[in-house]
């Protein structure tokens, strides 16, 4: 299997701002978003100077409740106080790899309004005395990278963020990943083990995060709107819209009539029912209704797909996908892609979805990270959005004449 | 009471398997690679679970100072 390309992907992305109000993450003029790379003058017109020099920024991003838009919603403020908690050398990064192939929202807010992101990075390396900060990319998606080079060469600022561009894989984008990389030079997830006193330390935070942190920063609302990206057959579309918009109309506006469900936060994602797609785009609202919006992606199903046979697709690229460090990973997700395979060919028997469900178990939470706990989250969300469904799997059915619809790399079917 | 965490890095571990030879409060999955207690482990227990770390060829185990108010969380 090689590595997944994200420029192998119809890059069509688009964005709808449906209220000029400010403060939008993404550039508009009227309804209309304006596709060009914001420069320094007209974001400065827009939201003026960086506030420099914010030593009360960790009380304010507390006071704001800002939380990682990576897909985690871990409070900012956490992460924070852990980072200073340690005593070596800090290097911040804004986290742009986004490898999940469903999303583009971090790309396109890249590409549009660079200079958010980069004051949200250097205002956080500022608090908290870094001496590094880092724009970390994926590794073929030169559009992104041309924006951000462009746009940091316009800036002059204490701590110059440096554009670091990691590989093209789908664990390039994980946060230990990174930190493991800057630190030792190796790509890879990594085990957390006991803090040594004096070790580098990295805060990795998604740049959709810290553009919001740009917004806390200037005493601006932060939690006004979210950014989502919505999969269609002509490919991936960033949405922007108010937190109060139903996941249905988000959807519509991407031009998906009536969708039996969709996969919520992409690969290693949940299901959601049609009924569930009732639910507004608030990620913790989501949350609360037991689904996961991830980092904001939304894969509607139409109404002749199959949820078990996407989930087949799925599983076998997040299995290949695996970075083969951990013998639960290597060796589990390949076992469950195999099960859920036959689920969707109807040749499950009760002995296969019963060691099934014992691998779920076996593989969760065991993992250096959360690759294999998403490929468990999405089959167990199969059981709660389509029971229905499933349990005609489970007596034979096989669903023969529905066509794999999500975008999965690499010809996993 | 002084509490242990008995812990593994999945990514050094091998799955040999001589940990759940060296303590049986060690199981291994069907893959062969450690299952730890999801608990904190009092003193008695900790000196079994100890004789697991010492006995990894990888050093992919070890004991950590343990919050016996924390809630019961999976292992690793």
């Amino acid at each position: 299997m090689s590595p997944v390309a994200a420029a192998q992907w119809p890059d069509t992305l688009r964005a709808s701002a449906t209220s000029p109000a400010a403060p939008w993450l993404l550039p508009a003029s009227g309804t209309r978003l304006v596709a060009a790379t914001e420069d320094l003058a007209s974001h400065r017109a827009q939201f003026g100077p960086r506030p420099v020099r914010a030593v009360d920024l960790l009380s304010r991003v507390e006071a704001a409740d800002a939380v990682g838009h990576g897909g985690a919603l871990v409070p900012v403020s956490a992460k924070w106080r852990r980072a200073l908690a340690g005593d070596g050398p800090l290097t911040v990064v804004a986290n742009g790899a986004e490898s999940e192939p469903l999303s583009a929202k971090d790309a396109v807010l890249l590409r549009r309004r660079p200079h958010l992101v980069l004051d949200g990075l250097v205002a956080t390396a500022e608090a908290l005395g870094a001496e590094d900060a880092v724009v970390w990319l994926h590794g073929s998606d030169e559009r992104t990278r041309a924006a951000v080079v462009l746009a940091v060469a316009e800036r002059r600022e204490p701590v110059m963020p440096r554009v670091v561009v990691g590989p093209a894989h789908y664990l390039a984008g994980e946060s230990s990943a990174i930190a493991h990389a800057l630190e030792d030079g190796v790509p890879l997830p990594r085990a957390r083990r006991t803090p040594v006193p004096g070790r580098p330390r990295t805060l990795v935070h998604n740049v959709e995060t810290l553009a919001r942190v740009a917004l806390v920063a200037r005493g601006l609302p932060s939690r006004a709107t979210t950014l989502l990206t919505v999969a269609t057959p002509a490919g991936r579309e960033v949405h922007e819209v108010p937190r109060a918009t139903p996941l249905l109309a988000v959807a519509a506006q991407a031009g998906w009539g009536a969708p039996m469900g969709a996969l919520l936060g992409g690969f290693g994602g949940t299901w959601a029912s049609r009924a569930d797609l009732a639910l507004p785009a608030d990620p913790f609202t989501v949350r609360a209704a037991g689904l996961d919006l991830g980092a904001g992606v939304v894969a509607p199903l139409p109404a002749d797909a199959c949820p078990v046979a996407e989930t087949a697709a799925v599983l076998s690229y997040l299995a290949a996908m695996s970075a083969r460090q951990c013998g639960p990973c290597l060796f589990g997700l390949p076992a469950i892609a195999d099960a859920v395979r036959r689920l969707a060919d109807g040749v499950a028997g009760g002995s296969i979805r019963r060691r099934l469900a014992g691998d779920l178990a076996a593989v969760e939470g065991r993992g250096a990270c959360h690759h294999p706990d998403g490929a468990v989250r999405l089959v167990r969300s199969l059981h709660r959005a389509f029971p229905a469904h499933l349990a005609e799997h489970a007596r034979g059915r096989r669903c023969a004449d529905a066509p794999v619809v999500l975008p999965v790399p690499g010809g996993h079917r | 009471m002084t509490t242990w965490r008995l812990r593994v890095d999945p990514v050094a571990c091998d799955g040999i398997g001589q940990c759940a030879l060296a303590a049986p409060l060690v199981h291994l999955d069907r893959w062969g690679y450690p299952v730890l207690p999801g608990q904190e482990l009092p003193e008695r227990a900790a000196r079994a679970a100890a004789r697991a770390v010492a006995a990894c060829p990888r050093q992919a185990l070890w004991l950590e100072p343990g919050r016996p108010d924390a809630p019961a969380r999976r292992a690793p």
